[in-house]
């Protein structure tokens, strides 16, 4: 009884013991996770992971079995590798061989066998990290770079192939927020790392792996610094500085701009032209922009225009001829129209030299007409030499005359009037003889104040078309003597020339005159004798073209611009008397005596003319200042102007 | 992955090919060697991983010793530790992979024909056994001119294949035969491996040549 009892009581024992621990026991767990690692291929270690030990102590144990083989082989190094852990060494360990591991746990209650586990040592190889990592900065061509170099793991031996490694690093900036970079280094054991930030400290890591088998750990970190570069932060003092400086000097400039813009770029002087408006000229107006252009009192307004007319100019009209007389008649109430009109002190003499000149042009194309029409005489023959005419007309112009007066520039124009290219033919004369004749007549122009320079007129006048032509001077080289004998010869010419009267008229109109011309008498010969009435010298002679200091009785020619040209001559007493001896007062051939050089200068002008005329009805004035070039051309021909 | 790419081994002296081969070099030979038995590794070990997929349940795999289907070459006398290995000579070296590489021609053949019998066999497990199979004839011819190079020895074409390593049974089970198939690449795994590492070793045993630290 008692026996039984006892062994009651031991059975009972382990029950109540729990009871009083509140623990049970019970089977050691599986182990699990069996995990063998081989780092050279050599050797390999086995690690499992523990169950539950069922709160007895629990004691693992490793058996294995090689492949083809039944025998069961225990771990024989249990230390080596820590706990739970198994390790094979090389005697142990064989390649290309499957092992069969498996992992019993015991404890007091009893076993608990793991799942087996085969593996083949071959494929379980998990090198140890590289070792000996070296990190160096060197410099290409003044940029750094990073050499990192290492080593095998000690115990891989590559050396015979046995196991082959490729490496791999990783590089890092030491910053929170930079990643890695990763390079894989192949089988090499050295590595370069370029694209470096300067002043960064760097982490460096290698790691390597068997051609078959697990990459290994990283290795321990290497911390390298890159070096600065020096030059930056001189450069950037010396921009910063540089900067500063040019700040102040656009500063500077600004305040001083308006002063250095005067200095540098003066201010340039705009072109104005009086009485241009830009504003027109935009508006496409031309008419009014060039009208303003025109000087308002250029050519001479009506009211110069008694300045220059000269007052006492009395012209007979000749009513010699028929066939004037519709012209004379014209001209005559042109005339006297004019005058009338505009001069209320003398009769025709004062006329409104611009009036006059407009009837005078068309009056003159008429004439020219109806002479042609008329006149058997005026035929093909008068038009041939009047074409010629035409083409010869002559102007006799000195600079002066045509040069502005000093006192006015009205002079200018004026002077040259109309040639009458009317029609009239001086019926005396024979048109053919007119051609011989030149008829080179000179008016003195009186109108011409003694002051103001010599004016040569030399005035063409076709004796048989309406050319005049007066022309005398010394140096001319157009037959002055001749003319001047002509002149005298003719004395008729003249005054037919003067006929047309109005030319002479015209002429000596515009020119602001202290003398006169006063027409002495009206021979039979229908020919104005013009004559000066020199102030405060008398003159008895019949023609008094006295040989005034300055006289301007000359007519000096009538270009084909039908203007008139009055020459200024110094008339002497000789002269005067030769002239007087002709009966006419041929200015002109006192003209030519005179020693006095009379600067005569023949313009050839071509034949516009009456054209231009009859537009205008004045003298074109830019005919006259064409003259002017001309004259002023000619003047190194001729002999010197003359300015007495 | 370089299925593709071929490296013909040049010079394979043929008894009696008329025309030479170029010479090449024992380095460059060798190197074509290696890398012929890398590339034969790396796609018999995929051929397994998928054959392993497709067809072997989970339980059954990693043992494929266990099935009783030990490797073909079992028998062949190949050291399999290191130190062993070390202790062995250069020729010893080429004769073993010649040996691996001969055994295998022929199963590899035979493989290629019982994985038409599968149903749903992956194209390119079938390509790539294919491959294998062509290849391993070039590293063949490849180890016996470095042999002849090396080694200084006639050829001799002596199959270790008559030895009747394999047995073409056909097996009634399916399971089983699977298994057989499965132990087959497995098999063949692991000499490709042993093939690439003992020419490694080879290369880095030449002195001065190679820098194989």
């Amino acid at each position: 009884m008692t026996k039984v009892g006892e062994v009651l009581l031991l059975l009972l024992l382990p029950a109540f013991v729990p009871h009083t621990d509140g623990t049970r026991y019970s089977l050691p767990g599986k182990p699990t996770e069996i995990k063998c690692r081989s780092p050279e291929k050599e050797t390999f270690t086995c690690w499992w992971k523990p169950g539950s030990d069922g709160g007895l102590p629990t004691t693992y144990a490793l058996y294995y079995r090689k492949e083809g083989s039944d025998v069961v082989h225990e771990c024989p190094d249990y230390h080596t590798a820590g706990k739970n852990s198994c390790f094979f060494n090389k005697n142990d360990t064989v390649i290309w061989v499957s092992y069969n591991i498996t992992v019993v746990a015991t404890n007091a209650l009893g076993k608990t066998y793991s799942d087996p586990v085969d593996i083949d040592v071959v494929y379980i190889v998990k090198p140890h990290p590289p070792e000996k990592l070296e990190v160096t900065v060197m410099k290409d061509q003044g940029w750094p770079f990073l050499r990192v170099s290492w080593e095998p793991p000690r115990k891989a031996d590559t050396r015979s192939g046995w196991i082959t490694l490729i490496y791999e690093l990783r590089v890092k900036l030491e910053e929170e927020e930079s990643e890695w970079e990763n390079h894989v280094a192949g089988q090499q054991k050295m590595f370069n790392i370029f694209s470096l930030r300067s002043g960064g400290t760097y982490l460096i890591q290698v790691r390597c792996k068997p051609d078959h088998g697990f990459w290994s750990e990283w290795s321990s970190t290497s911390y390298v610094k890159v070096p600065e570069c020096k030059t930056s932060s001189v450069w950037i003092l010396i921009l910063v500085f540089s900067a500063f400086i040019l700040l102040i000097l656009i500063w500077l400039i600004h305040m001083n701009s308006h002063s250095l813009k005067h200095c540098m770029l003066p201010p340039v002087p705009g072109p104005k032209i009086k009485g241009f408006d830009k504003q027109l000229l935009k508006s496409g107006k031309s008419d009014e922009v060039f009208s303003a252009l025109v000087v308002s009192d250029f050519p001479p307004t009506t009211s110069n225009y008694e300045d220059l007319l000269v007052e006492y100019l009395e012209v007979y009209v000749p009513e010699q001829q028929e066939l004037m007389v519709d012209e004379g008649k014209d001209h005559d109430g042109c005339l006297k129209s004019i005058g009338s009109a505009s001069d209320s002190d003398s009769g025709r003499g004062s006329c409104d030299s611009d009036n006059l000149l407009m009837d005078k042009s068309g009056a003159a194309k008429e004439e020219q007409q109806q002479q042609n029409q008329e006149g058997d005489q005026i035929g093909t023959e008068t038009q041939g030499p009047k074409e010629a005419w035409e083409k010869e007309t002559m102007l006799c112009a000195n600079e002066d005359v045509v040069s502005p007066d000093a006192s006015s520039k009205k002079v200018k124009t004026w002077p040259s009037v109309f040639s009458p290219v009317t029609p009239y033919s001086p019926s005396p004369l024979d048109p053919h003889n007119s051609l011989e004749m030149h008829k080179q007549n000179c008016l003195s122009d009186t109108q011409f104040p003694p002051g103001s320079p010599s004016s040569d007129h030399c005035i063409k006048k076709a004796l048989q078309s309406s050319y005049w032509e007066v022309c005398f001077n010394n140096n001319q080289p157009y037959p002055q003597t001749d003319v001047h004998q002509q002149l005298q010869a003719h004395s008729d010419r003249n005054i037919s020339a003067i006929n047309d009267g109005n030319v002479p008229s015209n002429l000596l109109l515009p020119t602001r005159m202290t003398e006169y011309v006063e027409v002495q008498r009206l021979n039979e010969e229908n020919k104005v004798l013009l004559h000066p009435i020199p102030s405060g010298h008398s003159r008895e002679k019949a023609c008094s073209w006295v040989g005034h200091r300055d006289n301007y009785s000359k007519v000096k020619g009538v270009n084909s611009d039908n203007v008139l040209l009055l020459q200024r001559d110094v008339v002497e007493e000789e002269s005067m008397e030769m002239a007087g001896a002709a009966e006419s007062c041929y200015t002109s051939s006192i003209a030519i005596n005179t020693p006095k050089p009379t600067t005569c200068s023949h313009i050839a002008l071509p034949v516009q003319e009456e054209r231009v005329l009859a537009v205008s009805g004045y003298v074109d004035t830019a005919t006259m200042f064409s003259l002017d070039t001309y004259v002023n051309e000619m003047k190194p021909v001729a002999s010197k102007a003359n300015t007495v | 992955y370089i299925l593709t790419v071929s490296m013909p081994l040049d010079c394979k002296e043929e008894p009696g090919s008329l025309t030479r081969c170029p010479s090449i070099s024992q380095e460059k030979l060798l190197d074509r060697v290696i890398h012929h038995a890398e590339l034969i590794y790396r796609v018999s070990e995929e051929s397994c991983s998928l054959f392993e997929e497709m067809f072997i349940p989970l339980p059954l795999r990693l043992q494929s010793n266990q099935a009783g289907f030990a490797c073909i070459t079992k028998t062949l006398p190949i050291p399999s530790s290191k130190s062993e290995i070390e202790q062995i000579s250069d020729k010893w070296l080429l004769h073993s992979v010649l040996m691996l590489v001969q055994s295998w021609i022929e199963p590899l053949v035979y493989l290629q024909t019982t994985l038409d019998r599968y149903d749903n066999a992956p194209e390119m497990l079938v390509n790539k056994t294919k491959w294998v199979s062509e290849k391993l004839v070039s590293l063949e011819q490849g180890v016996v001119a470095l042999i002849k190079k090396m080694l200084d020895e006639g050829t001799f074409t002596t199959t270790y294949n008559e030895q009747g390593l394999f047995q073409y049974d056909t097996l009634p089970d399916m399971l089983e035969s699977v298994m057989r198939d499965y132990t087959l690449l497995s098999c063949f795994k692991k000499d490709a491996h042993k093939m690439e590492t003992f020419l490694k070793l080879l290369k880095c045993r030449q002195a001065d040549k190679y820098n194989c630290a």
